[in-house]
């Protein structure tokens, strides 16, 4: 008898839970897709771990300008993202033109556009433009961050601004004109300028002055407003409808970004329909995504994958021969094909497509017995291998997938007679180590690092490794590499205001780079993204932004 | 008794202290600098200091953890490095959310774990003892993250019955009841439950079978009293040790929940503590840390008090 | 006078020291039990064999668990010199768990040796001293109590930064305080106990009571205790290094493959679930080993 009450209670309880789960699994089973949505509204899973700062700077590094920085804010120069097919270069974004003095040409005169409002209300002119870069130099200002400024200063290291005496390199000329003042003549300003964002100064005002609320309220002149915003979890978006910029008004209804950093939830979650688009998806789950129907986008963009090399002394790398030699020694079809295609094999720094590429006469290619025979002109061989230590990470942005790639390579290298030794740490400490130089102690005597970098900017690509002066602490060239030559081509590029004659420079100092096979270039990558069939209308352009304006949903 | 519980009511108090001592101690053993994940990689040494001196980085230890602790106490627990958002609000969203699966997990392990113990202890020997405490072993066995894993392969990218990841259509804010809502609840639950439900089957097996065979049971028995006396008789004594295994278990996921909200991208405090270690963001991973100890503290203590109201015996 | 209550399962080994106490011969019964349960003897069969075969897996197997082969990535189970397939970095399945078993083993048991032995000790003493040492010990011990094993092992995890070693040493910190609960709690009961005065007022030295009388009592629970805790170990070390706290690449260790694997769970799911399931055998066998052993040295049931 106590047997069968006490049976009864024992089962109520999970008979309940047993019906609950039933019906839940059953009412799933009935819809399809787990959410309901209105009609063009497009969900997109990110690889960042948080929603970027919308405060006007982004975080979260180029995700951060992709999702958040340029969909709500303009530089005075934008990236032209119209087209798929040719290079990605600079537009009029809030400024209508810029030239240099052909009397000083560390002033340039930038005329910015009229009519052009904030989400806010509030008219851009040229106080607007003064009071974003005190902003990021002026700690008297009341709207100085020293935050935003950590995020994005070292992008304009040109501009003059002298801090015992605030002296400030940028000038109002009239409403619509602003004169900034660069430490020396250098071409690239324009590029330098266009990675500040524009936050409007009378909502820091209506917001009490705080730019955490800012934040939360922001106003910029981009073609989205944000409606919306979960910490960590997803933030909403509608069209501006009164964006300067008639050729980028928003399609859609509504765009959600929602944070996905691993990459295997995020995988998940286009497959089970909680997102329409995905970042960066594992190139092993590509083959099941287009199993299941989606779309893969990709394009070639200025992105690289490569070992960056140390030229201290005592370094292996610093005999021309092993550098030839390594980079004939890979395989760099088998690479694309550990990356399921979806990569680039590399000639150079930079793509033969691209205006900077040059003639270089050393031809990057898979081919083991040059190398070999190079590695024994250095005195080398199987027998007598090289001996390399390399610093690599397990993950990171833009790091694709670093271990099988890397491993991969070391078997290549192994052949002919090249031993990698690989120490592997977290994604941060290995920036930490890059920062620091290739002489400090954390660098453990480490050979190389290996790092992805953007090509997409002069100073990116080139002057920021290779100018003598530029080694830690005041920049990053790793490497300690110096050449004076290439130093002259440099200065020369900087003073070409012509882009055309700008281009031929730099070409020139590419040129070289890739004769002297100044670093061991593998593949570059081509940003691929899966969406559903339903997201209609997305270019995606050679570059590390792109734009959702054009999209629409089925 | 009095003196007893107001002796364990106080004796929080230094445990607590040591808590935050702990807790600094430990977060500022990090090799590494505070601001690397926050600082940009090209920028230059003397940005990185002065951001250092905005912190208070640059201060020796004690007095770093001096002005925390005197913050903490007035409810401040600072602002996160990465984000620039106040600890307590990243907190104040998590926290609900995590306790939604630890209470759903702990309920669920419970009801399981209690039908599963209860049946074998009492029909220990049998081999549906045997069947039971195995389906135990199981759960206490099984690295409940790996059984996420599965679970999503096979109901969200197999079959899709089920949301792969998240809280919810809208995400985290609007928690509503409702089947859209319950759908993303079921796979966290069932991997969360897997433990609570191991344990909590070998509390009450053993604490059933050892009732049950206590001599007065079987002469109740044969006395021929109404069944329901002694299940209530069962129930009352097995009562306190099971809820006080159930509180403990309670604490247990909501302190590590981080393996399971890592699978299923659930945005709770676990999450919270997974991006502040990787971020290496200190003020946010002190505050998580001693406010989940400060829930297991204070539910230990709950437990305890608890167990001596219903069981003087229990006492020491 | 002791602390906060243990907790149920703690409780049930200490009172197996009641039994120990009463009877000799008392060894001679438990061995024979647990010859005759079944369950426990297949278990301890199993063990053996993953222990071994992960000890010789050198000799056992003929691949390099280290070699990458780019064509062999994510082959499935039964490829011809695959034969549970190969990883995403085309390594052999079946190497690398026989390999990574030596580690996550190492992991799971390591720490709770350590914690056996620094715990044990600490528990010891402060059960057989008592006053004011006791509290002092015990206290400190109640303030790594106030947090859930995960979050602690987590942390000092995540604040030391990935590594076997530093695994190691947040693993043996996590479990130093239960030991020490559990061998103060019996020590202290056995130090009360009325033989123990008998032995005193015979004139045994301290020293003598502790090793004859003290430590053969304690070690037995205490020990089994231990044992129940590796299964726990090998988890928390192995869901360590699913975060990315524990091993690092490009050593195999289960955990680790789990964490690594998780991509090819589109391509290979079976692949990618098989150190799971290592864990899961090698955890659920010492649990019922450590529960038989515990059954047959309590009479209760």
């Amino acid at each position: 008898m106590v047997n069968s009450v006490y049976k009864h209670l024992g089962r109520l309880p999970s008979v309940i839970l047993g019906g609950v789960v039933a019906v839940a699994v059953i009412a799933g089973s009935m819809s399809n897709s787990g959410t309901a949505r209105a009609e063009g509204t497009l969900r997109v899973g990110m690889t960042a771990a948080d929603i970027p700062l919308s405060w006007g700077q982004p975080d979260q590094g180029f995700e951060g300008y992709r999702f958040m920085g340029l969909m709500l804010y303009d530089g005075l120069i934008n990236w032209d993202l119209s087209s798929s097919n040719k290079p990605s270069g600079l537009i009029p974004g809030l400024a209508e033109s810029w030239t240099v003095n052909p009397n000083d040409k560390t002033k340039w005169i930038f005329k910015l556009r009229e009519g052009a409002k904030f989400h806010d209300g509030s008219e851009f002119d040229a106080d607007a433009v003064l009071w974003n870069f005190d902003r990021l130099f002026d700690k008297t200002a009341p709207q100085y961050s020293a935050r935003m400024a950590s995020l994005v200063n070292f992008r304009i290291p040109s501009v003059s601004y002298n801090k015992d005496s605030n002296t400030k390199g940028w000038k109002k000329v009239d409403k619509y004109t602003v004169e900034f003042t660069t430490k020396s003549p250098d071409s690239f300003f324009p590029y330098q300028i266009c990675y500040i964002l524009m936050s409007s100064p009378a909502q820091f005002d209506n917001t009490g002055k705080d730019w955490n609320k800012f934040a939360q309220n922001p106003s910029g002149t981009g073609p989205w407003k944000l409606t919306k915003m979960v910490p960590r979890e997803r933030a909403e978006f509608v069209p501006f409808k009164g964006h300067w910029d008639s050729s980028r008004q928003p399609k859609l209804d509504k765009l959600i970004t929602i944070p996905i950093p691993d990459p295997n939830a995020r995988t998940a979650a286009l497959l089970s329909g909680q997102v329409d688009w995905i970042e960066a998806p594992s190139p092993d789950a590509i083959p099941k995504l287009k199993e299941r129907g989606m779309v893969i986008s990709s394009n070639l963009y200025p992105h690289v994958w490569s070992w960056h090399l140390s030229r201290v002394k005592g370094s292996p790398w610093n005999d021309i021969r092993i550098r030839k030699a390594a980079n004939l020694a890979i395989d760099r079809a088998g690479v694309k094909a550990l990356l399921g295609g979806y990569a680039i094999e590399a000639k150079g720094h930079v793509t033969p497509a691209d205006p900077w590429y040059g003639k270089p006469s050393f031809q990057l290619r898979y081919d083991p017995a040059a190398a070999k025979k190079l590695l024994k002109e250095a005195g080398h061989g199987p027998n007598n291998p090289v001996k390399v230590k390399m610093m690599i990470s397990a993950s990171g942005s833009g790091q694709m997938l670093p271990l099988p790639m890397n491993e991969y390579i070391q078997q290549n290298l192994k052949e002919v007679g090249i031993d990698v030794e690989f120490e592997v740490m977290e994604w941060q400490s290995l920036l930490d180590r890059w920062r620091a130089g290739a002489k400090a102690e954390q660098a453990n005597g480490a050979h190389g690092v290996n790092v992805s970098y953007t090509t997409q900017d002069p100073y990116s690509s080139f002057t920021r490794f290779l100018r003598c002066d530029l080694h830690a602490p005041s920049g990053v060239n790793w490497g300690y590499h110096c050449n004076k030559e290439i130093d002259g081509l440099l200065e020369k590029a900087s003073l070409a205001f012509d882009p055309k004659e700008r281009d031929i420079w730099i070409a020139k100092v590419h040129t070289m780079e890739v004769d002297q096979a100044l670093f061991v270039w593998v593949v570059h990558d081509v940003a691929p993204r899966a969406m559903t069939t339903k997201v209609q209308g997305f270019i995606q352009a050679r570059n590390w932004f792109q734009s959702l304006t054009p999209v629409s949903m089925k | 008794m009095l003196t007893y519980l107001i002796r364990r009511i106080l004796y929080v108090i230094p445990i607590c202290l040591g808590v935050t001592v702990l807790v600094f101690g430990l977060v500022h053993l990090a090799p590494g600098d505070p601001l690397s994940a926050v600082v940009p990689p090209d920028a230059p040494e003397e940005m990185v200091q002065e951001l250092r001196v905005a912190y208070g980085f640059d201060k020796p230890l004690p007095i770093q953890y001096a002005t925390w602790l005197g913050r903490v106490l007035t409810g401040d627990l600072g602002v996160s490095v990465a984000r620039g958002r106040e600890v307590t609000s990243e907190l104040a969203l998590a926290v609900p959310n995590t306790l939604i699966l630890a209470v759903g997990g702990t309920l669920l392990g419970f009801t399981l774990g209690a039908f599963f113990g209860g049946v074998a202890g009492y029909f220990q020997g049998r081999w549906i003892d045997k069947l039971a405490t195995g389906i135990a072993i199981t759960g206490v066995s099984v690295p409940h993250y790996w059984l996420g894993l599965v679970l999503v392969i096979i109901f969200s990218v197999e079959m899709n019955v089920l949301p792969a990841i998240g809280m919810g259509p809208n995400g985290s804010s609007n928690w509503v009841w409702d089947t859209e809502h319950m759908k993303h609840l079921v796979l966290p639950i069932i991997t969360l439950s897997v433990i609570p439900m191991g344990i909590i089957t070998r509390t009450v097996r053993a604490t059933v079978a050892e009732i049950l065979n206590q001599e007065f049971v079987q002469a109740l028995h044969a006395k021929g009293l109404l069944n329901h006396q002694v299940l209530m008789h069962v129930v009352t004594n097995a009562a306190p040790t099971t809820l006080a295994v159930m509180g403990i278990q309670l604490g247990y996921l909501l302190g590590g929940s981080i393996l399971v909200e890592t699978v299923f991208q659930w945005p709770g405090t676990g999450s919270l503590l997974n991006s502040a270690i990787f971020e290496r963001d200190i003020p946010l991973l002190q505050g998580t840390i001693l406010v989940l100890a400060m829930f297991f503290v204070f539910l230990n203590l709950l437990v305890d008090l608890v167990q001596s109201a219903i069981d003087p015996r229990m006492v020491r | 006078m002791s602390t906060s209550p243990l907790d149920p399962r703690q409780q049930a080994t200490v009172d197996v020291v009641q039994v120990a106490v009463q009877s000799r011969g008392y060894w001679a019964t438990v061995l024979g039990r647990i010859l005759y349960d079944k369950v426990t003897m297949i278990c301890g069969l199993i063990l053996l064999l993953i222990i071994l075969s992960t000890v010789f897996a050198d000799w056992i197997t003929f691949t390099d668990p280290y070699k990458a082969n780019m064509l062999k990535r994510l082959k499935p189970i039964g490829t011809p010199g695959y034969p549970l397939g190969g990883d995403e970095m085309g390594r052999d399945m079946l190497t690398r768990l026989l390999y990574g078993g030596r580690l996550s083993l190492f992991m799971g048991i390591a720490p709770v040796v350590l914690a056996l032995g620094i715990g044990g000790l600490l528990g010891l003493t402060a059960g057989f001293l008592g006053g004011r040492i006791n509290m002092l010990i015990m206290r400190i011990m109640d303030v790594f109590y106030a947090f859930p094993s995960v979050l602690l092992a987590v942390a000092i995890s995540g604040a030391l930064g990935a590594g076997i070693f530093n695994a190691i040493v947040s693993l043996t910190l996590v479990f130093i305080p239960p030991i020490t609960r559990v061998t103060e709690s019996v020590t202290t009961q056995i130090r009360n106990l009325d033989y123990i005065e008998a032995a005193r007022a015979s004139g045994a030295g301290t020293f003598a009571i502790i090793r004859v009388h003290v430590l053969s009592n304690v070690l037995g629970p205490v020990f089994i205790y231990a044992t129940s805790l590796i299964s726990v170990c090998i988890i928390l070390a192995s869901g360590l290094s699913f975060l990315g706290l524990g091993t690092e690449p490009p050593e195999p260790e289960w955990g680790l493959m789990l964490n690594t694997l998780r991509q090819s769970i589109y391509v290979n799911p079976e692949v990618a679930t098989l150190p799971g399931l290592m864990i899961f055998i090698t955890s659920l066998t010492f649990n019922l080993l450590s529960d038989g052993l515990r059954s047959a040295m309590d009479i209760r049931l």
